[in-house]
């Protein structure tokens, strides 16, 4: 189970990152761009993609620096909350999906980050409604689900239970269920 | 994961399926019986799928099909399904089970074969193990 618990941490935050680099492309007063503005937020969001956190944070700390514009300072927030989540420090990682979400309030992505924090934390009344939050938000996000799954695992766990019957009208009525005798 | 089987033994449960097998006949639908009084020989037990896992979701499926003299299904086709999420490792299942093959005085009775694969959740401590 922990194993499982650990895969679906690095699946979910690297899942989650915002891509800096094509986002950027496009800057805020809608000048074309050739190419990332900030190299350094699109390799810091390319290496957390990639599954390295120490490197995406280490990269995304140097591109936040030098960002321009509150789009670029809120895209290496996020990339940030998700780097740190990465590695295993979300009391690192709360304060920048904080920044974010005080800055604009609709961001799903970063409910949905911000919910794998206070999860890790066993803060799970707090992750349960970012869940809700971003479901609002985005309500067909696998993401979401894969959170609210997680989430469900640590305040309701299931173990889940196959059962094969030959029974001829089995799924019909329950009828020659032994059970209903 | 948790697994049950259930067979049919009783004669009761016989007796009904004889009697039912030949209104099937007389409509000219394929014919389904649960009991073929062929033996499994080795039955898959499907994986929970994990999406519905992770949603919480339960179910069952009913698959039917016909067993060759080898011992090997045939035609497989879902008959009943509450949730398309589980179609696809019941059927998978069933394709991976086999029966004891027909010995050569043996006729094979064309009644198609059925199994219920009913998906459950059951809740358990956070301390317990998976």
């Amino acid at each position: 189970m922990k194993t499982r618990h650990i895969s679906y941490w690095i699946l979910l935050a690297a899942a989650f990152l915002l891509l800096a680099g094509p986002e950027l492309a496009a800057d805020e007063e809608s000048k074309t761009v050739i190419g990332p503005r900030n190299a350094l937020l699109a390799d810091g969001a390319n290496a957390l993609k990639a599954g390295d956190g120490v490197e995406g944070v280490r990269l995304t700390l140097r591109g936040l620096e030098m960002a321009q514009g509150e789009l670029e300072r809120k895209m290496g927030h996020s990339n940030l909350c998700a780097g740190y989540i990465l590695i295993d420090k979300p009391l690192t990682a709360l304060p920048h999906c904080n920044w974010v979400l005080e800055r604009d309030p609709d961001h799903w992505r970063t409910y949905n980050n911000r919910a794998l924090v206070y999860l890790r934390l066993e803060r799970f009344e707090e992750s349960e409604a970012d869940i809700a939050r971003g479901q609002a938000l985005s309500p067909s996000s696998r993401n979401l689900k894969i959170a609210k799954g997680m989430l469900l695992d640590e305040t309701d766990p299931v173990r889940s239970n196959v059962e094969v019957d030959e029974r001829r009208s089995a799924m019909e009525d329950g009828s020659d269920d032994p059970s209903n005798n | 994961m948790g697994v049950t089987i259930l067979r049919t033994t009783s004669l009761g449960t016989l007796l009904a399926a004889a009697l039912v097998v030949p209104a099937f006949g007389q409509s000219g639908v394929d014919r389904v019986d649960s009991n073929t009084e062929r033996v499994p020989l080795h039955t898959v037990i499907p994986e929970y799928p994990e999406v519905p896992r992770r949603d919480r979701v339960e179910g069952s499926v009913q698959v039917c099909f016909n067993i060759s003299r080898s011992g090997y299904p045939r035609r497989i086709a879902v008959r009943h399904s509450t949730s398309r999420l589980f179609e696809k490792t019941a059927k998978k299942a069933v394709r991976q089970s086999t029966w004891k093959p027909l010995s050569d005085g043996e006729q094979e009775s064309g009644i198609k074969a059925c199994r219920t694969f009913r998906f459950s959740l059951v809740p358990v401590s956070r301390d317990e193990p998976d």
